[in-house]
């Protein structure tokens, strides 16, 4: 069993909690995970689809998808480590879906638990006229695939309209990083002095 | 050879008087360091937010170095850009920050600041907007000429990167 490792796994369990978005209801949301060449998952599942989820006036005002997570994947090499990307679709006045935003995030690098809030975006027209189009067709500009939000290059042609977030909580378990000879947590505790503020 | 993985994500950006913006941010280093994968400098989509408070990048960054010593730790150089409702664009600050040297997770927040010009410039600018850029990217994240330039401060910058060293502590180097 022992044998020299040449592959770390990675073990991310959690949930898409719920969400925050001020103007709209009615909501679902698929999530997908973005990774390099050298990642590859060994089990769970890779994309999902949530229920149509309400707010509730009286209690609060989020949305509750309440939504499980659960991978595995295992790499040779941290770089390409995994994104979750995450889209929100709900129907606009007259009952099309469209959707209401886009986010990103990498997993988390650490044993633990974690919990991130991240921000949801929509693109926007980029002229005056598909601006007029899109107001009068009901349909509103998406991306194509939404992994393009996990993506770094070709951002800079983009419009963007930030609207909502959303909280994911995640469980991670790492298996071997530090045996490849990587460390993802300082050597020791840090300096309670330095400690940089939330 | 000791390599270092960043990876993280360019936030977005509070506390600037307009808040259309998007981010130009390049990776600087010495030359000991040897790029193994990803990219080294790039541009975020231009978040016009809801919320006016903070514009959104969500920009991810992904990078591989392999090096042969710590002279020269990568360094985040960044430009904030305005767009107005024309399509417009007009540099808003410069800032920078040194890559974090401890493995983990890191939140981080960088104060930026923008040249000021002379008074007439200053009127100009306030009137058709614009205002000084700098000759040479280098002025933001080396000391050496800071000394000529007289600068106001701008909003912030919010970036969470994720430190990964490798094979340090076979060379005897604590981070």
């Amino acid at each position: 069993m022992a044998s020299a490792a040449s592959v770390f796994l990675l073990n991310v369990t959690g949930q898409i909690e719920s969400a925050e978005f001020p103007e709209f209801d009615e909501l679902y949301c698929k999530y997908c995970f973005v990774y390099g060449h050298d990642w590859a998952p060994t089990s769970g599942v890779e994309e999902g689809i949530s229920q149509i989820a309400s707010k509730n006036r009286n209690i609060k005002q989020e949305i509750v998808w309440n939504f499980p997570i659960e991978i595995t994947f295992k790499s040779t090499n941290p770089y390409g480590w995994p994104q979750i990307v995450i889209s929100v679709y709900g129907p606009d006045t007259f009952g099309n879906d469209v959707v209401r935003g886009y986010g990103a995030v990498h997993l988390p690098f650490t044993p633990g638990r974690h919990k991130k809030t991240i921000p949801l975006f929509v693109p926007e027209s980029s002229s005056k006229l598909q601006k007029f189009t899109s107001w009068f067709t009901g349909r509103r500009p998406e991306f194509t695939d939404p992994k393009v939000v996990a993506q770094g290059d070709g951002r800079e042609v983009t419009r963007v309209r930030s609207q909502g977030f959303l909280t994911l909580s995640f469980n991670v378990v790492t298996k071997d990083l530090k045996k490849l000879g990587y460390s993802n947590s300082p050597s020791e505790p840090p300096n309670p002095l330095m400690m940089s503020r939330p | 050879m000791a390599e270092v993985h960043i990876i993280g994500q360019i936030i977005g950006a509070s506390g600037f008087p307009q808040h259309i913006l998007f981010c130009k941010w390049g990776v600087h280093t010495g030359g000991a360091w040897k790029l193994l994968s990803g990219v080294v400098e790039g541009q975020t989509q231009v978040d016009n937010p809801q919320n006016e408070e903070m514009a959104f990048w969500s920009h991810p960054i992904d990078i591989h170095f392999a090096t042969k010593g710590l002279q020269g730790w990568p360094k985040l150089h960044l430009q904030v850009w305005h767009q107005d409702s024309f399509g417009r664009n007009e540099l808003y600050s410069y800032g920078f920050l040194h890559i974090p040297s401890t493995p983990g997770t890191h939140s981080l927040l960088t104060p930026t600041w923008r040249p000021l010009g002379t008074w007439q410039e200053q009127i100009s600018q306030m009137f058709v907007g614009g205002g000084p850029q700098l000759k040479s990217p280098s002025l933001i994240y080396g000391g050496a000429d800071r000394y000529r330039l007289q600068t106001t401060s701008m909003g912030q910058v919010h970036l969470e990167l994720t430190i990964i060293p490798r094979n340090f502590e076979r060379y005897g180097v604590e981070c």
